[in-house]
């Protein structure tokens, strides 16, 4: 190896390292298809999505997207090649995004209580005014499909015709979860974070997530970027799951408590042991069409969380569809939109009309 | 290997066999690792980790709040709480604007003609034409 070659290399590393630093470090914009704000409340607010296709080629039925607390929608309209929102748009659908907002501390009292009875109730309310459609179709992912799962039973006859839950924690009896032992009784003083910081920050919800698969996420994550840094489509989609996953919002305290002690602690809500404002959540006063989807992968929600509530529900027709991908991976990995959005697509046409 | 490779003319680039080496060592990292978090024991340090945390930061916020109150108050100025608690009246209105917007558009439903917005759908232009007769 002579000394012109070293020279070459060097300077090629450092190159790539340069490129590599910018990457790592730039957000790119997502959430890019246009909307209209139809309807907001504190810091949340119903959006609907320019619809591709004029009404009378359009499925009849809306559909809701309603996503966790303690992250953002944004993740659903990644980026225009990468978009579960377009898809959805050229499918037909009248689509409507119920975004949370990020909690001040004015909103740290903030319950599921309040989520599903004041927030979720009045966006369908307008949803219905807005569309002149009484009936409408639900997709709760994540934690959204905790409120989406609540509302269901608490307002059998409300106008939800489909019910969509995606990767929906529900079930957590079982204690051997990584998340469960991490915030055991004994283990995680949910009370000393709340009163110190009112809302549970977003970084410690972030580390919590991350941890669970800490070198695939602090070391293999980067590894990926820096294996693929000449490659402009990979760099992309790279920095656009990127700036999502860094964008960590805080979660409203009292919802979060909730989370903790009535759910992860004590599972109230499949015991049927759950009241929200005084209303006992009974699953099996769900009546709507329900399409539970699992992520085999799944190590936030793994799929023995998600798989009771279709035993339990009313509903005459139900069905349990499982897909071989992770969390996240699952709505916009390479799979998505080959597998995951074509069946709901197809599960929900079926019902929409 | 590297002879086979050269016998098939392809070159051997010795970063490939490093990329393979680091990718076989994360992998297996990243098993043992998912089974370490998944402890007893390390469920516990955390959280004595956290309680650490929160018992010696706890004394320093108490009194940068009082501190900070007592100038605030000084300054004539509203605490973070008066804020709060403005913002929370802000969204007690908000819910009597939106049970008024909502009374609104039931009316609006079955008596008037309304002068519609261009983005308004259809569907909810044809209901109130409906109502309207």
């Amino acid at each position: 190896m002579d000394a012109c070659n070293v020279v070459d290399q060097v300077q090629d590393l450092q190159q790539r390292m340069i490129q590599f630093t910018k990457a790592a470090t730039t957000k790119i914009r997502i959430d890019q298809t246009p909307r209209q704000l139809v309807w907001s409340l504190n810091k949340t607010k119903l959006y609907r999505y320019r619809p591709v296709f004029p009404e009378e080629k359009r499925h009849r039925l809306p559909l809701l997207l309603v996503f966790a607390l303690m992250s953002r929608p944004s993740i659903l309209d990644l980026r225009p090649q990468n978009s579960y929102v377009q898809y959805m748009l050229r499918q037909g659908y009248d689509l409507y995004l119920l975004d949370w907002g990020i909690p001040g501390l004015e909103d740290k009292n903030l319950k599921f209580d309040d989520y599903v009875l004041e927030y979720l109730t009045r966006a369908i309310r307008k949803l219905k005014t807005f569309t002149g459609v009484e009936e409408f179709s639900m997709l709760g992912w994540c934690i959204g499909a905790i409120l989406a799962t609540s509302y269901a039973s608490l307002r059998p006859d409300d106008g939800l015709r489909n019910l969509i839950l995606l990767t929906a924690p529900l079930d957590f009896s079982n204690k051997e979860m990584t998340f469960a032992k991490w915030i055991g009784e004994e283990r995680f003083d949910v009370d000393g974070v709340l009163d110190m910081f009112g809302n549970m920050p977003g970084d410690m919800m972030d580390y919590g997530a991350k941890a669970l698969k800490p070198v695939e996420n602090y070391i293999g994550n980067y590894m990926k970027l820096w294996d693929n840094i000449e490659n402009p489509n990979v760099v992309e989609a790279w920095q656009a799951m990127h700036t999502w996953v860094t964008d960590n919002i805080p979660m409203a305290g009292g919802a979060f408590r909730q989370l903790v002690v009535d759910l992860y602690r004590n599972n109230r809500l499949l015991k049927g042991e759950w009241y929200l404002r005084g209303e006992r959540v009974d699953v099996s006063r769900i009546k709507a069409n329900l399409l539970t989807v699992i992520a085999e992968a799944d190590h936030i929600t793994p799929p023995c969380m998600s798989r009771p509530i279709v035993d339990m529900v009313g509903s005459k027709d139900k069905e349990l569809f499982t897909i071989p991908a992770g969390h996240i991976g699952i709505m916009v990995g390479s799979g998505a939109n080959k597998v995951t959005w074509p069946h709901m697509d197809n599960w929900l046409a079926k019902r929409s009309g | 290997m590297a002879e086979k490779q050269a016998t098939n003319g392809q070159s051997s680039d010795p970063a490939d066999s490093f990329r393979q080496l680091r990718d076989n060592y994360l992998d297996a990292w990243a098993k043992s690792m998912i089974d370490v978090v998944n402890t007893d024991a390390y469920a516990k340090a955390t959280g004595a980790l956290l309680d650490t945390c929160l018992g010696v930061s706890s004394p320093f916020r108490e009194t940068m709040e009082k501190a900070m109150l007592q100038t605030l108050a000084q300054l004539s100025m509203p605490s973070r709480a008066d804020i709060v608690s403005l913002a929370e009246r802000l969204t007690n209105l908000e819910l009597k604007i939106d049970d008024m917007d909502a009374k609104l558009d039931r009316i609006e439903k079955v008596f008037v003609r309304p002068a519609r917005p261009a983005w308004r759908p259809a569907a909810a232009r044809r209901v109130t034409r409906k109502g309207a007769k």
